[in-house]
């Protein structure tokens, strides 16, 4: 076991990926940067998990684009379509409303309408979440849509172990895969194995064992959901904290046998506060588990508006730990 | 252009067209279900750029209207009309359906129910052609209307900077739907658009068989040996509905244009075969296309069944 963090694990699992496989291809705006200037400028991606592949293997295989998300993508799906395995990366998820028909009508439709004649190999990464006074249209987290739409495997890691493992998992997929890496977790160092063993699609991860209470927590938010369980073990409270890593499909058994045992759910993450994943789970275990509630589930997510910009409104937006705490009680007493 | 590939330009044409007809008739007969949107008028230029591909190895995306191209590319027509009718033979068993025709083994990567929305696709398949040095092109028709797309026009300049192998046809029929070409477009000028994007550009007329056939030959070998994109318009009159069935209330009295089959009918008739060699292929045509229709309508409908399986391959 070695420690590194979220970008580092990503860049590596880049590294190891395209070392194994040359039909694999990086596609994006500035992950290899500086192109066109003279010198050797690389910026390897706005957060840098791209740093040092074009080097390595060439302009060929690292693609710069134009700022042209609808093309791109497009050229990607279409790439996927005919022998290439690419990975490419829409900078903010925010600018998915660029290039939406690409990724609703065409990426997450093609294998359904050849009546999976032919596989998709593609990984769409991106970038969600808010907390950096990045503003409403670089910050939000749009995964309860995307996995909303029929065709797409959406996954949201939490740690670099599973970042790299589920962006492994994502390139040997059969169908299109979209990955979002949260902008707060890129520093976030944790232990990894040497080799990044893939971490499969549609299996969870129980964070933390408890009886009282479930938490069902994403990306960013699985930290936050940790740092309440701890505060609230010492009241007496005990969490099971549960990280999903995908989101479609999602991993139920692991979620409705964890609320069988505690008989409470919490959902805590940054996607819509309507019809977005945490009315998903809540609604998937009040028809599964509803026998085994002991109160209504909860759900903390932000309130329905845009991520404000101001650093007191975006704290007030953001789900924090307080928060989880407060709703965990409040389910205690139900 | 030799007499023989003339003719047998004319025979595909007519078949196309008789195609389209007996689709027309099946779906006027409650047997289609959706709508079709056809081919008519565009079969000659269709069939000059299908004559320049390498086919399979080059790919095409294409439009919604799509069938003629389809049929250009040598999509068998019966597995075209079963998917067209929803029933099973269809390429994808009926789940995908007329706007939506994938026959890659022809060389057929897809058409699209989004306009524009095959062009980015295009520039996949000449990437994946330029880095796995197939030798392949990749073709992607759209029209006027899709023109004023930014899918379009993004690709266009993507295909430039990245020098992708890609031919764009774009088919101008003057109409987007029901509204004119002239009003849609800020500067008519589709030539003008694709150089300042840096691309080669050419128009052809669409309806010369001699004409359409020597532009996509030279612009096809042209993509294939320098690897670079290249735009063809190609005027070709759009002479049924958007679909079929529309009532075309829009169109303006008299403003009726020619049909590129009787044009090349004339053509052949002048190289002295015969009006009864002309008859006989133009009724054989129109047989064969009957024929296929009627066996696809007797098809059963197993587009259920193809869903069940793609829920159950769906599921966690």
């Amino acid at each position: 076991m070695t420690k590194m963090t979220i970008a580092d694990a990503l860049n590596k699992a880049h590294h190891t990926l395209m070392e194994a496989d040359e039909r694999i291809v990086v596609i994006g705006e500035d992950i290899r940067g500086g192109s066109g200037l003279e010198g050797e400028a690389e910026l390897g991606g706005v957060f840098g998990v791209t740093r040092g592949l074009a080097v390595k293997f060439g302009a060929d295989r690292v693609i710069d684009t134009p700022i042209s998300e609808t093309a791109f993508v497009g050229m990607a799906t279409g790439a996927a379509m005919t022998g290439l395995t690419p990975i490419v990366e829409v900078m903010f998820c925010d600018f998915m409303g660029v290039c939406f028909d690409q990724i609703m009508n065409q990426a997450a439709k093609v294998r359904f309408l050849s009546n999976g004649r032919f596989d998709l190999p593609l990984t769409i990464r991106t970038t969600m979440g808010a907390g950096d006074g990045s503003g409403a249209m670089h910050s939000q987290s749009t995964y309860g849509m995307l996995a909303s739409i029929a065709g797409l495997v959406v996954a949201c890691p939490s740690s670099p172990a599973d970042a790299a493992g589920l962006l492994k998992s994502a390139v040997m997929a059969k169908g299109p895969t979209v990955l979002m890496e949260h902008k707060g977790l890129y520093g976030h160092v944790g232990s990894v194995e040497e080799d990044l063993p893939a971490v499969p699609l549609g299996k969870g991860r129980l964070v933390r064992e408890g009886a009282d209470l479930t938490i069902v927590a994403v990306s960013a938010l699985v930290h936050k959901a940790m740092e309440a369980a701890d505060r609230l073990a010492a009241e007496g409270i005990q969490t099971e904290v549960i990280d999903p890593r995908t989101i479609k499909p999602l991993d139920e058994v692991l979620i409705l046998e964890s609320v069988q045992k505690t008989g409470r759910l919490l959902v805590a993450c940054e996607d819509a506060a309507f019809a977005g994943f945490a009315d998903a789970v809540i609604s998937t275990v009040s028809r599964k588990a509803f026998g085994g509630l002991k109160a209504a589930p909860v759900a903390a997510t932000p309130p329905d508006t845009p991520v404000p910009y101001g650093r007191k409104a975006e704290a007030r937006w953001l789900p924090t730990a307080e928060i989880i705490i407060k709703a965990a009680k409040s389910l205690m007493e139900a | 252009m030799e007499l023989e590939d003339l003719t047998l330009m004319f025979e595909k044409a007519h078949f196309i067209r008789a195609f389209e007809g007996a689709l027309a008739a099946a779906a006027d007969a409650g047997e289609v279900p959706g709508l079709v949107h056809l081919s008519n008028g565009a079969e000659i230029l269709e069939l000059a750029v299908a004559s320049a591909l390498d086919l399979p190895t080059d790919q095409v995306t294409g439009s919604h209207r799509s069938h003629g191209i389809a049929l250009s590319l040598g999509v068998d027509p019966l597995a075209l009309a079963c998917e067209i009718l929803g029933r099973e033979g269809g390429m994808s068993s009926g789940l995908g359906g007329t706007q939506h025709l994938i026959a890659p083994e022809e060389g057929l990567l897809g058409s699209n129910g989004i306009v524009g929305g095959q062009v980015p696709l295009a520039l996949g398949a000449a990437l994946s052609a330029k880095l796995l040095k197939t030798g392949g092109i990749a073709v992607s028709y759209f029209g006027d209307g899709a023109a004023n797309q930014g899918a379009v026009l993004e690709s266009l300049n993507l295909a430039v900077v990245l020098k992708l192998p890609v031919l764009f046809v774009c088919e101008n029929n003057g109409f987007g739907q029901s509204t004119a070409a002239a009003y849609a477009a800020g500067g008519t000028s589709l030539l003008g658009r694709a150089r300042a994007f840096g691309l080669a550009a050419a128009y052809v007329d669409g309806t010369d068989p001699v004409e359409a056939t020597k532009a996509a030959d030279r612009l096809v070998t042209w993509v294939r040996d320098t690897g670079s994109p290249a735009f063809l318009e190609a005027s070709v009159p759009r002479l049924s509905g958007h679909y079929h069935g529309d009532k075309e209330v829009y169109r303006t009295k008299g403003g009726s244009t020619g049909d590129p089959l009787d044009r090349l009918e004339a053509m052949i008739l002048n190289r002295e075969v015969t009006k009864g060699l002309v008859d006989g292929m133009k009724s054989r045509a129109s047989e064969d296309a009957r024929a296929i229709v009627a066996k696809a309508t007797a098809a059963p409908d197993v587009s259920d069944k193809a869903l069940e399986a793609r829920v159950a391959e769906a599921q966690p």
